[in-house]
């Protein structure tokens, strides 16, 4: 706020205090005085007028905005959001992270997100290294292993080959992974925000690889980034011919920094951890390679002691974003009509439907979906509540085409335990309490 | 409201497999042109009249004659190809002895994985005791607060130790992977196999043991059959296939219940205390500009170094290191001048790797951090 709204403010609190006064001509005067490079625009907004206490100062006074120049179509040749939304940015926990911050991640405000894209600057970033600065003319993407021809590409002719253009998320696999146990974030943004959605283009895999005289015996790829972190994944044969795509666009321009430019694998639906980034190398072999990522980590202990490995797909799940811990309903009141909205998405393929329940999943009704409904991507859903000022237990069920639906967390735990670290895809509730506060709760029925 | 409630009585169970084809349309598939089911267990969208879902394609029959590139060379090949393989493919011939691991370890990998290999400060431990015993402990849950937990690392966890040479030698040490010879690497490969209390052959690993390429191969790890599904071999993608086509397998449901889904009042359960609420930033759904912070733009060309590559040891005591803005700490440090301090830090001394373990850090770039440190100290 700057000096002069601020007088202005306080004078308009002083008239509204000593309710239905009438401003004098003398008042007019010194106010016109205060606003002398705008003088024309106060006669009209505050010639002698009765002023009510429901009277709103946004719309009584006039603003900076409306009176003075903005900024010149010069300013941010490369634009940025409002600084009035500074608060709107992906976010850290020292509990997630290496004391470096390079091997760490920052997740994804979700519940500031609109629609199913996610803005290039608040998707979640999984570093293992760190983000590395690489110079896209110094770049080549290799293709080696179990071909006939073993192939070298630049960017500039990896970009010559078809385009694809998909919208599909990426998620984390330990997303809502630290709370196995528990609940522990009040946050809808550390509970599921370890995911994203955006548009991506690139080229298939299979379009690239069609003539280079791949043998009957590759069954495996690694795909292997060049940042310092080295970091590889092996992915089955059968993805990398299906929907396999190595990418270099994010929502119309070039991928980030963070997300792996100048390229990055992208597999849809499957664990985050195989789209890798900064992709430099893909190689064929007839055995899985055994990668870090997929032996350390990435893998699913259950109770028997035995832990599921190639672990894919990031299974159906969904959760309510409005309302939610960050934004609650406090402002509603008793009888109001509220949209409760929220994200779906499946690996395995299109959402197909979501549920709600008011009470933590004991009885559903059907929402329904809003907008684009996409294989792999984010969907939206929403249900219109009369809101009747009672507490609540909010939860969310998706299903998909391939048949699968959200289990409750009873019935996940009861099949795989509560050691797996990724790809909980329990029911997700909100506590509503009666002064409208969102509190994060598991239910355990 | 109406419709909803309709759904709701009319569908009390409704098990979905055979309907669901029906819900999400004809454009989705459970098998792959080749006849092969899904690997995954989802679903693929083959082109059908120009699209695959709901995307258009080019159908033409000339995009197929598309080809950029060129022929990588074997040299471009063979410096590229780093990954390490289970039957010894990509493991180069050479050796390390158990004690020059140690001293390895104790000068480039101890500052973040401490003393032994026990981790901490988000650093991942590397041993939790005898290896074998370890694996024991796989089958724990911890149901209750008073429950130990399963204990996975390198030791007790991995299922070859392939990963662990490919790992070490591109990643390690973190702040300067790729700088460790293939000695270097078998001997740090060597200490990790002892402190794990593994042994190869019937043979455990005392200080003297060399480690080299042919011994490294009969290494047999406790958890090798520790996963499912069985990926090796050439049945590994229809074993894959078999698994993700059962979902009890891996905990997936099929049943939409849509009334009385359970008995009685939903158990809770909620946050203890405030649980994890510490974020940076602080959470805040407030519309306002961003509050300027103090001394922004001074830019101190030394802090920026601090911050990427000495904080990690310096930020506090924990690693024997001087403490950024400790004066008592700096002034003993001091003692010895300040041009002793820029030498020994360049060149490392006791835990302390030769310029903090970022070598690609210019001299006057490494002293500029350390006149940071002085500077903060005052």
């Amino acid at each position: 706020m700057n000096k002069m709204t601020k007088t202005s403010e306080q004078k308009l609190a002083s008239i509204v205090d000593e309710s239905m006064e009438l401003i004098s001509r003398r008042n007019f005067f010194r106010k016109a005085a205060v606003y002398s490079a705008s003088a024309v625009v106060a006669t009209s907004v505050l010639s002698p007028v009765k002023l009510n206490a429901a009277d709103d100062p946004a719309i009584i006074e006039e603003q900076e905005w409306g009176t003075k120049w903005g900024e010149p179509v010069t300013t941010n040749l490369y634009g940025q959001p409002s600084a009035y939304e500074s608060n709107v940015t992906r976010r850290t926990t020292s509990l997630l992270s290496s004391g470096n911050m390079r091997a760490s991640i920052a997740v994804t405000p979700i519940q500031d997100i609109e629609g199913i894209i996610t803005p290039n600057g608040l998707f979640f970033n999984r570093n293992h290294g760190g983000t590395p600065d690489i110079d896209p003319n110094m770049h080549r993407l290799m293709v080696h292993g179990l071909l006939e021809k073993p192939l070298v590409l630049t960017m500039d002719q990896l970009k010559k080959y078809p385009r694809v253009t998909r919208t599909h998320f990426i998620e984390c696999p330990a997303n809502g992974g630290p709370e196995w146990r528990n609940p522990q974030f009040p946050s809808i943004q550390f509970s599921k925000g370890f995911m994203s959605c955006a548009e991506w283009t690139g080229v298939y895999i299979k379009d690239i690889i069609k003539d280079l005289g791949l043998k009957p015996t590759a069954r495996w790829m690694l795909a292997e980034g060049v940042d310092s972190s080295h970091m590889g994944r092996t992915i089955p044969i059968d993805k990398v011919l299906d929907d396999a795509m190595i990418v270099w666009g994010q929502n119309g321009e070039a991928l980030r920094p963070e997300q792996g430019y100048p390229i990055r694998l992208l597999v849809p639906g499957w664990e985050g951890n195989l789209s890798v980034k900064w992709l430099g190398r893909l190689e064929f072999a007839s055995e899985p390679f055994y990668c870090k990522e997929e032996t350390a980590k990435y893998t699913a202990l259950t109770p028997s002691g035995k832990a599921i490995q190639h672990f894919y797909i990031n299974e159906v799940n969904s959760v309510i974003s409005s309302p939610c811990p960050e934004k609650p309903w406090e402002d509603i009141k008793k009888g109001d009509t509220v949209e409760i909205e929220g994200l779906a998405w499946s690996g395995a393929g299109t959402v197909s439907g979501v549920d709600i329940s008011f009470d933590g999943g004991k009885n559903w009704v059907e929402a329904s979906l809003k907008g684009l409904v996409l294989p792999k991507s984010w969907t939206r859903f929403s249900y219109i509540y009369k809101y009747e000022g009672k507490p609540l237990f909010l939860s969310s069920r998706a299903r998909d085409d391939a048949g699968y639906v959200q289990p409750s967390i009873k019935q996940e735990r009861d099949a795989v335990g509560i050691e797996g670290v990724y790809h909980r895809n329990g029911i997700h509730t909100w506590e509503i309490t009666k002064k409208g506060e969102v509190k994060n709760v598991q239910i355990l029925s | 409201m109406f419709k909803s409630y309709h759904k709701l009585v009319s569908t009390v169970v409704i098990v979905a497999l055979a309907s669901v084809s029906a819900i999400a349309g004809d454009d989705a598939s459970r098998t792959y042109e080749n006849g092969k089911k899904v690997i995954d267990g989802g679903m693929t969208y083959p082109v059908k009249d120009g699209k695959t879902a709901s995307y258009y394609v080019n159908t033409q029959k000339e995009y197929n004659d598309v080809k950029f590139g060129r022929t990588a060379t074997p040299n471009e090949i063979k410096a590229w190809d780093i990954d390490v393989m289970p039957d010894g493919t990509g493991l180069p011939e050479g050796e390390g002895s158990v004690e020059d691991g140690d001293e390895l370890y104790e000068a480039k990998c101890s500052s973040c994985h401490f003393d032994f290999g026990v981790g901490g400060s988000g650093y991942p431990a590397l041993q939790q005791g005898n290896a074998y015993e370890m694996q024991k402990t796989l089958t724990n849950q911890r149901l209750t607060p008073e429950d130990d937990g399963p204990k996975r690392n390198f030791g007790s966890y991995w299922p070859y130790a392939s990963t662990l040479y490919w790992y070490i030698k591109t990643g390690m040490p973190h702040p300067a992977p790729m700088s460790l010879s293939v000695d270097e690497t078998y001997a740090l490969v060597a200490y990790m196999l002892s402190i794990n209390e593994i042994t190869i052959d019937g043979e455990e690993l005392e200080d003297e043991y060399v480690l080299n390429r042919e011994k490294f191969l009969k290494i047999q790890m406790p958890n090798k059959d520790g996963f499912i599904p069985v990926i090796d071999g050439k049945d590994g993608l229809e074993n894959v296939r078999k698994f993700y086509d059962d979902p009890k397998n891996f905990g997936a449901n099929k049943t939409r219940c849509m009334k009385d889904c359970f008995d009685g009042e939903p158990k809770v359960a909620r946050i203890q205390g405030v649980g994890i609420s510490e974020y940076d930033p602080p959470l805040s759904a407030k519309k306002e500009k961003p509050a300027k912070k103090e001394g922004e733009g001074a830019g101190n060309p030394g802090q920026a170094t601090y911050d990427s590559s000495c904080a990690v040891c310096h930020a506090t005591d924990a690693m024997g290191a001087p403490p950024s803005g400790d004066k008592a700490a700096w002034d003993r440090t001091l003692k010895k001048g300040k041009e002793e301090v820029y030498k020994n830090g360049i060149n490392g001394i006791n835990g302390m790797p030769p310029k903090g373990g970022n070598t690609s850090l210019t001299d006057e770039q490494f002293k500029a951090a350390v006149d940071f440190m002085i500077e903060s100290a005052k």
